[in-house]
């Protein structure tokens, strides 16, 4: 490579680093935990809880939807949830001046209409989520960490072209512990940075990906939705809608063998203004992840279409396991979590070689 | 170049091999479960064997 060449790999890599290394420090340090989500909210909510009435008839969904919202008056429903391994239906509303983001979540035990207990969603690590998301920033604080998730990836390809002119005359897997402590720190960032690549490359493309939900989900609405929204001009009054139970049986209808994972009222990002989205995911271990709306007309309660999913919607939905790693299991978990580790230490290595060769150079 | 220069295949050889390993495992955890899960953590996990063997072997 031409020394040319080289200084300007070498620019590109020292900059999108540079730019991008706090933030992507933070990252991984809120990521690490969130790896582990599922078990530290188990750890820390996890109470002993059996329903009211475990052999009654139970409430049908438009019951639920009134209890909870009788809790909160005044609030609209925005998404209803449900658990996989209790009676339990999840219900988030929101009042209609609050400000963006904040809702109000009922567990609600399906067999009584009581509180059931929180499973998910312990504040700690809800405050991790929401800084390892948009910092709390919200639609501008995602797209700058995409930004800096599209350095990460610039980083990683400037790191690859470079790693060839460093490791020109050492084998693989070389760590000249013995040296001064610039070249031990040089050989672990090439180390852990060429082997942990592929790793990254996934971690971060995702990320990004994840970053763009809100404009993946409008641009979704605005055209595969549009013509279903054309026929009406205001959005229909709670009032006027027809019955949540019917909404979802009807979608069950339609696409049947495939299990119930979550209703999106209308007038949220997942749903349009005019229709219940009801959306259902299939049963193999790919399609666990990838989920199916049913749109139900509020007003008529009549199935107005199943949407399959367009390709930006099902990568995004691909995103979200590839990019927690919480698709395979605690040991696939304690790996993430190991390679994890291993970029922080990525990261606090290429600072700590930037520091000493400016200070080198002064 | 000079003579003591190894060839780029050379260089990229095993952070290839490694790149499939970990992208097999990563894909193949997600399109099946059961001992496609334990397959998919173990194809991941050569990159932390492989730091370990580098670390522990002291490679000069």
């Amino acid at each position: 490579m031409k020394t040319r060449t080289l200084r300007a790999w070498s620019w590109v890599h020292k900059w999108s680093s540079l730019v991008s290394t706090g933030f992507l420090l933070m990252l991984c340090l809120t990521g690490l935990p969130l790896v582990f989500s599922d078990e530290l909210n188990h750890a820390l909510l996890d109470e002993v809880w059996t329903p009211a009435d475990p052999d009654g008839a139970g409430l049908n969904l438009d019951q639920v939807l009134a209890v909870a919202l009788s809790r909160h008056p005044g609030d609209v429903p925005a998404f209803m949830s449900f658990d996989e391994d209790r009676p339990v239906v999840n219900v988030t509303s929101r009042a209609p001046d609050a400000p963006a983001g904040q809702f109000n979540f009922q567990p609600i035990d399906q067999t009584s209409g009581e509180p059931a207990p929180l499973v998910a969603g312990h504040p700690v690590i809800e405050f991790l989520l929401q800084l390892h998301t948009d910092m709390f920033l919200g639609l501008p604080g995602m797209l700058f960490l995409g930004l800096m998730g599209l350095l990460l990836i610039v980083a990683v390809v400037s790191g690859v072209v470079l790693y060839a002119p460093f490791m020109r005359r050492l084998p693989f897997g070389t760590l000249r512990l013995d040296k001064a402590a610039r070249t031990r720190w040089l050989d672990w960032h090439n180390l852990l940075g060429i082997v942990t690549v592929a790793w990254v490359l996934v971690v971060g493309t995702t990320g990004v990906v994840n970053t763009l939900a809100t404009p993946i989900l409008a641009y979704w609405k605005d055209t595969a939705l549009a013509e279903l929204t054309a026929a009406h001009d205001a959005p229909a009054a709670p009032g006027e809608w027809a019955s949540l139970d019917a909404a979802v049986d009807r979608a069950r209808a339609a696409l049947p063998g495939r299990t119930l994972q979550f209703v999106a009222f209308p007038g949220t990002e997942f749903s349009t203004d005019h229709h219940y989205a009801v959306f259902l995911h299939g049963d193999t271990p790919l399609t666990t992840h990838l989920t199916t709306p049913a749109l139900i007309d509020v007003r008529s309660g009549q199935l107005a279409a199943v949407a399959p999913s367009p390709w930006y919607v099902k990568a995004l939905s691909l995103s979200q396991p590839l990019h927690f790693g919480d698709y395979g299991g605690l040991g696939l978990k304690i790996v993430w979590a190991l390679l994890d580790l291993a970029t922080i230490v990525i990261l606090g290595s290429g600072l700590y070689l930037w520091l000493t060769r400016r200070r080198r150079a002064s | 170049m000079s003579r003591q220069d190894l060839s780029p295949g050379t260089i990229f050889r095993m952070p290839l091999v490694l790149a499939l390993l970990s992208l097999t495992g990563l894909v193949g955890a997600l399109l099946a479960d059961g001992v496609w899960d334990w397959i998919g953590t173990a194809l991941l996990a050569t990159i932390i064997v492989t730091i370990a063997w580098a670390r522990l072997g002291r490679r000069r």
